[in-house]
């Protein structure tokens, strides 16, 4: 019996078009089916049919079945029995404020006795390994503990089919390893069938057994090996810039070399490198043994940190999760005072942080309002905010909530309100994070545009293509200092963890 | 927020020290009388001592002695009672027994605040929630879901703020007061937008299904807690018949006289220095268990 079925189904939103298109696929018992497809192919919407509690209004014609009966004949209560659900944000689908009132929460709705409960929870929390933050509170876990906890507090009602939507795209490549490897067994050693849509299909690859792909409405099961297509992002090549040379001994590459793979990206600065175009080796914005901790208490998050960063020069900042990036930018935008050393910033009147959410930038009502917020300061107008939105693809939306965009339309829209602006430093915090292929390449294009009409940028981020993209030189941070610092190419052939 | 680390009311249910705590602020509240006053103050002080640490204790001293002083200070020129006149200030006499009566309002206002806090350190909110009773469906849920929300909103405006101020190549920044509209407007629909996703994932999980909700509580009440919660129920009804007797006896003006027999203090003294006595017994008990 296959655990989820779909017949002929075609859904469209009320007074839309399609979103899907005459869709039948089964993943059988026991599987672990990936939903590849681009962000907006309508992987959340297909997935949402089989929950009709959750399920989006429209019009739905065919049959969804799980376990060989129509989901639509499933009372909310045999839903919720039957069909676990794990959303993609970290901070909203936490409800309680407790990790065991969490755990319990699904089980208290179902009327589920108290003994059965404790049974439950106790069970799944061992599964997990939640003992020794059973305890915490909620709002004190990491995103992939949080994420994890929304997998275990969902485990706990026992459903055989569990649906996952972009579940790890939040999160760092660390918690996504050890996500992926609970869910993991979580199949095989539990037996329930799992179904997860990703635009990121590659970490989970080892342990699919079943792809299916779906574009323009209409889904087809995909050969894993079809789904593993690693290739490098594109950005556009730097340009030569017409300005004098840069230090002695600074650059990368000489002259306006026009590779064959103009295109390809590759926007690395390697001295002997192709690319052309040139920077500052040194001193826009210069950071000198710098100390910081947010409390007189606490450990040091930024320790004899030095970093040097020339005009013209896209720098990618990389490591793990919580070695001090994101307070690493803070200080340089002198948001944050370090407690020791100083930052030099020559570009300190003409900067710009793309947050790593970018709600936290986003104030208007309308996506025309958005990029005019700042006009005044930037001065620019009407005409130069109509090419914007004619780039970014987002005429027919000008006058939507930035909200109603998707997650890479509303980066794009954050990044691209920035550089209208026209800053000399950008500073973008983990500007990829949860986009998809195109979008981080658009992301990837617009920063090399940036960078040849004269931006320099600092980036802290986890996602290596776009660095290969984009970036001319890497620092690699760790325990709040920079442990090395050399030019893009360079440091990938040097590397053993990053390729 | 320091961690509670309280072991002795951890180890029982939360019905217990929330009875003990509440009654005890509750007389320290109603007990206008200086002997009193100073048990209580000194039970509620000690126990912070011991459960909240010196630092957490010594910082909110800071504020709350100065408190204690001004109060202290400014009932005289209030009330102007009293028979032993100690300086005149302008057209005002100051009399010892309004200094007196002020500094027992002072530090009864400080005992209860103390006695708040110490409340908070051993009474975590889940704890607090898990009393709430059986037919309370969703008020517990919404507590906990706004006690959540504060912390997180607090974080998102820092992050906008921080943006903003970051963001140089924007002009200026806008007045104080714009920059509080913009800042809240953003995170009102921020959060508006989280809670679309937040009432998906509680739908998903059954909430409002139709079946009535059952009640997950971790901790159990068993016989030990009915045992203390009954001594302390006796402890709190002697300590109120004391202190009625105490504060009815006693009077401030025209001059402070009354004080009762020893035996009318000795429950409420005991009921404000248990919580310390029970945590120090209960860690002498550990001893060599935990570093």
């Amino acid at each position: 019996m296959s655990a989820l079925e779909f017949r002929d189904v075609t859904f469209s939103y009320p007074g839309g078009a399609d979103v899907l298109r005459g869709i039948s696929l089964d993943v059988p018992e026991g599987a672990f089916a990936l939903l590849v497809g681009a962000t907006g192919s309508g992987k959340s919407t297909m997935l949402r049919l089989v929950k009709p509690e959750i399920a989006p209004a429209g019009e739905l014609s065919g049959a969804v079945r799980a376990f060989g009966e129509d989901v639509r004949s499933l009372g909310p209560l045999a839903s919720a029995r039957a069909v676990g659900y794990v959303f993609q944000s970290p901070d909203a689908q936490v409800v309680c404020e407790t990790v065991w009132h969490e755990m319990a929460f699904g089980l208290e709705n179902l009327g589920v006795p108290e003994p059965e409960t404790r049974r439950r929870v106790a069970e799944t929390c061992s599964f997990f390994g939640m003992g020794p933050w059973f305890r915490e509170r909620t709002a004190e876990l990491s995103g992939g503990q949080r994420q994890l906890l929304a997998l275990a507090s969902t485990l706990a009602m026992r459903p055989r089919l569990l649906l996952l939507d972009e579940p790890t795209s939040m999160l760092d490549p660390l918690a996504e390893k050890d996500f992926l490897a609970m869910l993991f067994r979580v199949n095989r050693e539990l037996g329930v069938t799992v179904v997860v849509a990703t635009h990121a299909p590659e970490a989970m690859l080892d342990y699919a057994t079943c792809a299916f792909e779906l574009a323009e409405g209409r889904v087809r099961e995909v050969p894993l090996e079809e789904v593993a297509r690693p290739e490098p992002l594109r950005a556009a090549q730097r340009q030569a810039r017409p300005r004098g040379p840069g230090a002695p001994g600074a650059g990368c590459g000489a002259g306006s070399a026009k590779s064959p793979r103009a295109d390809s990206l590759q926007g690395g600065c390697a001295p002997d490198g192709p690319s052309g175009g040139r920077f500052e080796e040194r001193g826009l914005i210069v950071a000198d043994d710098l100390w910081f901790r947010y409390d007189r208490d606490g450990r040091w998050v930024l320790r004899e940190l030095d970093l040097d960063l020339g005009a013209g020069e896209v720098r990618a900042v990389v490591g793990a999760n919580g070695c001090g990036k994101s307070t690493l930018l803070a200080a340089m935008a002198g948001v944050v005072r370090p407690r020791r050393g100083r930052v030099r910033n020559a570009a300190a009147t003409s900067q710009a942080l793309l947050p790593q959410s970018p709600k936290a930038l986003l104030s208007r009502e309308t996506v025309r309002d958005e990029l005019m917020e700042w006009s005044h300061a930037g001065g620019y107008g009407a005409r130069e905010v109509g090419a914007s939105l004619a780039e970014l693809g987002l005429d027919a939306a000008a006058d939507r909530h930035p909200y109603d965009l998707s997650g890479g339309q509303q980066q794009l829209l954050a990044l691209e309100k920035l550089l209208l602006v026209r800053p000399r430093l950008l500073l973008l915090d983990e500007p990829t994070k949860g986009l998809d292929r195109s979008a981080r390449e658009r992301v990837a294009a617009r920063v090399a545009r940036a960078r040849n009409e004269g931006a320099t940028v600092l980036l802290a981020t986890h996602d290596m293509a776009f660095v290969r993209a984009v970036a001319d030189r890497v620092s690699l941070m760790f325990d709040g200092g920079i442990a090395v610092t050399e030019p893009t190419e360079e440091f990938f052939k040097n590397s053993w963890l990053y390729r | 927020m320091a961690r509670p680390r309280s072991t002795a009311f951890d180890a029982c249910h939360a019905a217990v020290p929330a009875m003990l705590f509440a009654g005890v602020a509750a007389l320290s509240m109603l007990a206008v009388h200086p002997v009193l006053v100073t048990f209580s103050l000194s039970g509620a002080l000690a126990f912070s001592l011991v459960a909240r640490g010196a630092a957490a204790t010594v910082r909110g001293l800071a504020w709350q002695l100065p408190l204690l002083v001004l109060v202290c200070l400014l009932n005289p020129f209030f009330s102007a009672s009293g028979s032993t006149l100690l300086l005149k200030v302008g057209p005002r006499s100051v009399y010892l027994e309004s200094l007196a009566y002020g500094a027992t309002m002072g530090a009864l206002l400080v005992a209860t605040v103390l006695w708040f806090e110490d409340a908070a350190a051993v009474l975590t909110q889940d704890r607090l929630l898990a009393l709430a009773g059986r037919r309370a469906r969703s008020v517990p849920l919404v507590a906990s879901m706004a006690a959540q929300l504060v912390p997180q909103m607090l974080g998102r405006a820092r992050a906008v703020r921080a943006a903003a101020r970051a963001c140089t190549a924007a002009g200026p920044r806008p007045p104080a007061r714009d920059e509080l509209l913009r800042t809240s407007t953003m995170l009102l629909s921020w959060s508006l937008e989280d809670s679309l996703e937040r009432a998906d994932a509680m739908r998903a999980r059954g909430w409002e299904s139709g079946s009535p909700r059952t009640r997950y509580r971790p901790e159990r009440f068993r016989a030990r807690d009915a045992v203390a919660a009954a001594g302390i129920a006796a402890l709190l009804a002697l300590g109120a018949a004391g202190a009625w007797a105490a504060c009815s006896s006693w009077e401030f003006y025209p001059r402070m006289s009354g004080l009762a027999p020893w035996w009318c203090y000795l429950p409420f003294a005991l009921l404000a220095l248990l919580p310390a006595v029970a945590e120090l017994a209960a860690r002498w008990a550990e001893r060599g268990d935990a570093g």
